[in-house]
């Protein structure tokens, strides 16, 4: 075991992977160039890890890891910190990440060698710069093969490196089966685009792993939890809702979307909007607009399933009132015509009066204008699995009290498992107030009183969140006063009809007249405070949401505080973290309860460093359940108490059930087609380049030219691209027909594809936000500055229609907002522009082939240089696309002045956080304000 | 020689007897005109067009080249009307760009009649019209310009923008949020705030 440390041909190298079916996948991928695809929670990373430390530890090697998200790279680095720490390797140097180097940083550090983390879109760059020589590459290590599809940026760099490169390892790695499972032989085109022969499927029910995670396994106590009656009937209704859209969509387009077998049932487990959407995409641009907003509708209704298992009823109630607001005021001011038509069901009726009456219930009576108090009562309904979850923490702690003394090597914490921040946040508050009494002062608070001993009597709820809920309420009551002011001053155009003006005065009057003395509430809303709701127009059928201005205001005074209330901390978490010592302490592993969202891989390492005793699972989780099972066969002695919550009859039951019959299904058809598939030789075939293929071109180049520029057209043919432009699939299907793409920085245009023609390429969606913004006009302007023939690309989606948006209403002409119309003023105004169509990337390609054709090649140099004013630095600067869209958009930054603020401005929220004199260091008095005023105003 | 004072007219040429399209010409007035007249459409005094309907083009490929000879170059504007009317359109469409590139074509595609006549009615509309609509200018109104500056981050709609700065107060406070404060906004999930948390805190420029 002990070699010797010079002997450089077997290093020792140890290996940390506890079960037998892992240490058989990583054998066999260490041997062999494989697509290893594991079914989910089963250690995927942890295998990933130990065979790069198995390259890392043997030294004199560059392995780049690719494809890998950030959370993941994160988690590999640390492991592999770990795994180098104990094996003491001499020559490992851990993972090391490019994103913060700059390119000559990257340079030299690829020449020193070692295992490196490399985001896709750098590496392609850094491929085709020869910042990195591909030769030099001793393998790739492929994250997330599921996801390199023909087109996407890491087959391109697998392509790149195979060309080059043909005794590199390639080894990929996916724990998700399904996305293998669709189309026409889609495992072996996924296997093409990896340049892999090997699949190498491992599912749950694979002997070796079900051998070695069946020895020893975990109590497991399952709870099925009823949801109340109301929590039943609003998702009825909500099921209703999706079932009508649904059938309204089949009126509409029974010729495109097949939907035979959709029902309730198929609605509560199936993504049925994304299936919907699925269909429709070839066809979208004959669908009408009603058929659009109803499968923008499904996306929303199917959230609200969700959100009613995982909100508290308040927030519930809020998130329903957020999609009112937004459904009847539609700032483009097209009034309510366009309002989905789910609003108008019955059922819709049924879900908001349901949803409201579990937060709170009330009369709306507005005959007097001083607003009579009548009767509002906050009901705020608890999730049944709240008490579920006390009770199972009682039950613990009693059984911890009895088996003290079992050693065996966990910490005894009880760790919750749930399923985002959000829910973690909502249990966390929840157990830290949990019956914390509602200590009542006032009189008003009888009321409360009565519906507290009403909780008492019906014996059933043993836990109360009064306590917590009552803070939600109040919450709720702030936002929603802060959404009528801001509203307000979001339209600015208040005055609508005289009518509506009056009564909204009268509104605010009430208001003032009778405004509480909320200290905490002025702070906030300074002046504006007491600003009415305007009165909105809710929609046809959904009276409830009409809440009328005074009736908040009563309802508030409710709910004032008690004063045991305020004297309890309001929020909690944002702790500066100073003094540490001083406050703080290591609390004893043995009583602690962790709440913690689902996080993937991340869990993996959760469980080894909490050694959890108990283990709560608030939703149910696939892979965190394998996981679980992983965590007890690796540790012989270690006992784990699982509970797990769940709904009966929700969608979250079904979604377990059917995640889980799914992943089986796919690694079935898996199976099937490795076992027919045709073994493809010709994967590294395609990398050298074919002599033949350049022959022909240069005799075909020189019949065309007369051969009068044969030294011009013998170079092999190249596109300038700009660095941003490889986030698109273009340049790889450049690549792919034997144009070299040249990645530069361009100020001017996206493609360069002769020293004349410059083309801006634009998608559907970025013409339509680029005719919006304007940036088209200006960058059609500067096209014309630098280069004789200009394009602009216009290019549609492969999957999606080739075609404009059907036009508004054929009758009534051409309206300056279409995109026709401005496509024409467009043209008007640009007459030498010339306009490229292209149904797709791939047609794309061959549009620019042959423009090029006869044409000189384009000089790198030069378009760099173009459009670049005097003294600015020309190489190198990448800017981040998205922050500096938003810095663009902000109003007093101009085309000019927000270079400045980039160079002395690291982001946005720094940006946010400055003086006006500041700004005006930079931008000058009037855009500083400007910008200033846009950061503070407050409502 | 052919008058080219159309005025509000749309001038078009006898050879587009019986084009469906011409039906579709409504909010501005049409007429024929002699029929010299070498383009398809004359839609003002620098502008004109050629309609071709991709089937006819497939069955005579030569009929935009005898076309175009007799065009002259009298127009700063010259419009290709394209009808997409077969599903293989990437082939013609292909040649028809290396035509437009060659011949100072500038190429709009239709895929119906009445979206070819909206065309020649928007061109002949706006043959005065400033290219205001399409050029830089964004919205001084606060609301509209805050949901702009919001939507710039994938995936964040107008009413998360909404409800993000109506709950925290001001775009500044928004901005200033922590993670965890952002995750309680209703409707804003955690891939959402970790996308906006990625777009406010990346550096504006990266690399040297």
């Amino acid at each position: 075991m002990a070699s010797s440390s010079s002997d450089a041909a077997s290093p020792a190298i140890k290996i940390s992977l506890p079960l037998a079916f892992q240490q058989e996948i990583f054998q066999s991928v260490r041997a062999e160039d494989q697509l290893v695809i594991l079914a989910r929670g089963l250690g995927l990373l942890r295998i990933v890890t130990n065979l790069l430390h198995s390259y890392d530890a043997a030294g004199d090697c560059l392995v780049l890891v690719v494809g890998a998200s950030e959370a993941e790279v994160e988690w590999i680095g640390e492991a592999l910190a770990e795994q180098n720490a104990l094996s003491k390797a001499p020559k490992a140097r851990g993972l090391r990440i490019t994103d913060a180097m700059s390119v000559s940083g990257r340079r030299a550090a690829y020449a020193k060698g070692g295992v490196f983390a490399v985001t896709s879109r750098i590496l392609q760059v850094d491929l085709l710069t020869h910042n990195i020589p591909p030769e030099m590459i001793t393998g790739m290590v492929v994250l997330r093969a599921d996801r390199v599809t023909a087109t996407s940026a890491e087959a391109f760099i697998l392509r790149i490196y195979r060309q080059k490169n043909n005794s590199g390892f390639i080894k990929a790695f996916s724990d998700s089966p399904e996305p293998f499972t669709t189309g026409f032989a889609p495992l072996a085109t996924m296997m093409k685009n990896l340049h892999l022969r090997t699949p190498s499927l491992w599912p749950r029910f694979h002997l070796s792993v079900a051998e070695s995670l069946e020895s020893k396994t975990a109590e497991v106590v399952e709870l099925n939890v009823g949801m109340t009656e109301s929590m039943q009937q609003i998702q009825t209704a909500i099921l209703q809702c999706i079932e009508t859209s649904l059938s309204e969509i089949k009126k509409g387009n029974s010729r495109e979307v097949d939907m035979e077998g959709w029902d309730v049932e198929s609605a509560l487990h199936r993504q049925f909007d994304i299936v919907v959407r699925r269909q429709l995409d070839p066809v979208w641009h004959r669908v009408s607009r009603k058929t659009k907003q109803i499968v923008g509708d499904l996306t929303q209704l199917r959230e609200m399933l969700n959100y009613l298992l995982s909100y508290d009823s308040v927030s519930f109630w809020q998130y329903l009132e957020g999609i009112l607001a937004t459904q009847s005021t539609s700032a483009s001011g097209q009034g309510k015509q366009n309002q989905s038509p789910w609003l108008f069901l019955d059922a819709a009726q049924v879900l908001f009066n349901t949803a409201k009456n579990r937060a709170y219930t009330g009369k709306v009576t507005n005959a007097g204008g001083e607003g009579i108090p009548a009767g509002l009562v906050p009901v705020l309904e608890e999730q049944p699995k709240w008490s579920q979850l006390s009770e199972i923490l009682d039950e613990i702690e009693r059984e911890s009290i009895l088996r003290l003394s079992s050693n065996d090597g966990s910490y005894g914490t009880t760790l919750i498992m749930c399923s985002d921040a959000k829910e973690c946040r909502q249990l966390r508050e929840y157990l830290q107030t949990v019956n914390r009494p509602v200590v009542t002062s006032d009189e008003k608070d009888e009321e409360d009183e009565e519906a507290n001993a009403n909780l008492d009597t019906e014996g059933e709820v043993k836990y109360s969140a009064a306590y917590m809920m009552r803070r939600r309420l109040r919450g709720y009551l702030n936002w929603k006063r802060d959404l009528s002011s801001f509203k307000a001053a979001y339209s600015e155009i208040s005055r609508t009809t005289s009518s509506n003006a009056q009564t909204q005065k009268r509104a605010q009057e009430s208001i003032h007249g009778r405004a509480p003395a909320n200290k905490r509430r002025r702070v906030r809303g300074g002046a504006n405070g007491g600003a009415a709701s305007t009165s909105r127009a809710a929609g046809g059928s959904v009276q409830v949401a009409d809440e009328q201005a005074a009736q908040v205001a009563q309802l508030w005074q409710v709910l004032q505080p008690t004063e045991a209330e305020q004297a309890a901390k309001q929020e909690i978490g944002a702790d500066p973290l100073d003094n540490m010592e001083d406050y703080y302490e290591l609390f004893d592993l043995q009583n602690l309860a962790v709440v913690h969202p689902f996080k993937g891989d991340m869990d993996d390492r959760l469980l080894e460093e909490l050694r959890p005793r108990y283990i709560i699972m608030y939703n149910p989780d696939t892979a965190f359940v394998r996981r679980v099972e992983v965590y007890r066969s690796s540790h012989n002695d270690r006992h784990v108490k699982v509970y797990f919550l769940f709904y009966g009859d929700s969608v979250e039951e079904q979604r377990f059930l059917s995640a889980v019959r799914k992943e089986k299904d796919s690694f079935s058809k898996l199976i099937k087609e490795k076992g027919s598939m045709a073994v493809t030789l010709t994967t590294d075939g395609m990398a050298v380049d074919d002599p033949q293929e350049e022959f022909l071109r240069t005799i075909n180049n020189t019949r065309i030219a007369g051969g009068g520029r044969l030294t011009a057209t013998a170079e092999p043919p190249r596109v300038i691209v700009d660095i941003r432009e490889f986030r698109s699939s273009l340049p790889s299907l450049l690549h792919a027909r034997k144009i070299e793409p040249v990645a530069v920085t361009l100020t001017v245009g996206d493609y360069i594809l002769s020293p004349d023609i410059c083309v801006e390429r634009k998608s559907i969606k970025d013409l339509i936000s680029s005719f919006k913004n304007g940036r088209l006009y200006s960058q059609c302007e500067n096209m014309l500055q630098h280069y004789k023939q200009p394009m602009v690309l216009i290019e549609f989606d492969k999957d999606k229609s080739f075609s404009l948006e059907p036009l508004s209403e054929l009758n009534s002409g051409p309206r300056q907002d279409d995109l026709q119309s401005k496509l024409v003023l467009l043209a008007l105004a640009f007459p030498k522009v010339r306009f490229i169509w292209s149904s797709s990337p791939y047609q794309t390609a061959e549009i620019f082939e042959e423009l090029k054709r006869n044409q000189e090649e384009p000089n790198p140099d030069q378009a760099v240089a173009m459009g670049l004013e005097e003294g600015e630095e020309k190489e190198g600067i990448i800017y981040n696309q998205t922050p500096v869209e938003m810095l663009r958009a902000l109003p007093g930054i101009t085309g000019k002045n927000y270079k400045f603020v980039m160079q002395d401005v690291d982001n946005f929220v720094e940006l946010s956080n400055m003086s006006e004199a500041e700004l005006a260091a930079l931008v000058g008095k009037e855009a500083a304000k400007k910008v200033h005023r846009f950061f503070n105003r407050t409502f | 020689k052919v008058s080219r004072a159309t005025g509000s007219e749309i001038i078009v040429s006898t050879r587009q007897k019986g084009n469906p399209i011409l039906q579709y010409i409504k909010a501005v007035p049409w007429s024929y005109g002699p029929p010299t007249l070498a383009a398809d459409y004359i839609l003002g005094a620098s502008t004109c067009a050629l309609f071709l309907s991709l089937k006819y083009h497939k069955l005579h490929p030569d009929y935009l080249h005898t076309r175009l000879r007799t065009l002259g170059d009298a127009f700063t504007l010259r419009i290709l009307l394209v009808l997409v009317d077969i599903t293989e359109h990437t082939t013609p469409l292909k040649q028809l760009t290396k035509i437009c590139v060659s011949n100072n074509l500038t190429m709009l595609l239709s895929w119906s009649s009445p979206e070819a006549g909206r065309y020649l009615e928007a061109v002949k509309m706006y043959e005065h019209t400033q290219p205001t609509a399409i050029m830089e200018k964004l919205s001084e109104e606060y609301g509209e310009r805050m949901v702009e500056v919001f939507t710039r981050v994938r995936g964040v709609n107008r009413t998360d923008a909404v409800t993000a700065v109506s709950t925290f107060g001001s775009v500044r406070r928004a901005a200033n949020a922590s993670e965890e404060e952002r995750l309680m906004v209703a409707g804003w999930g955690p891939q959402k705030c970790g996308r906006f948390e990625r777009a406010i805190r990346e550096p504006f420029k990266v690399g040297k």
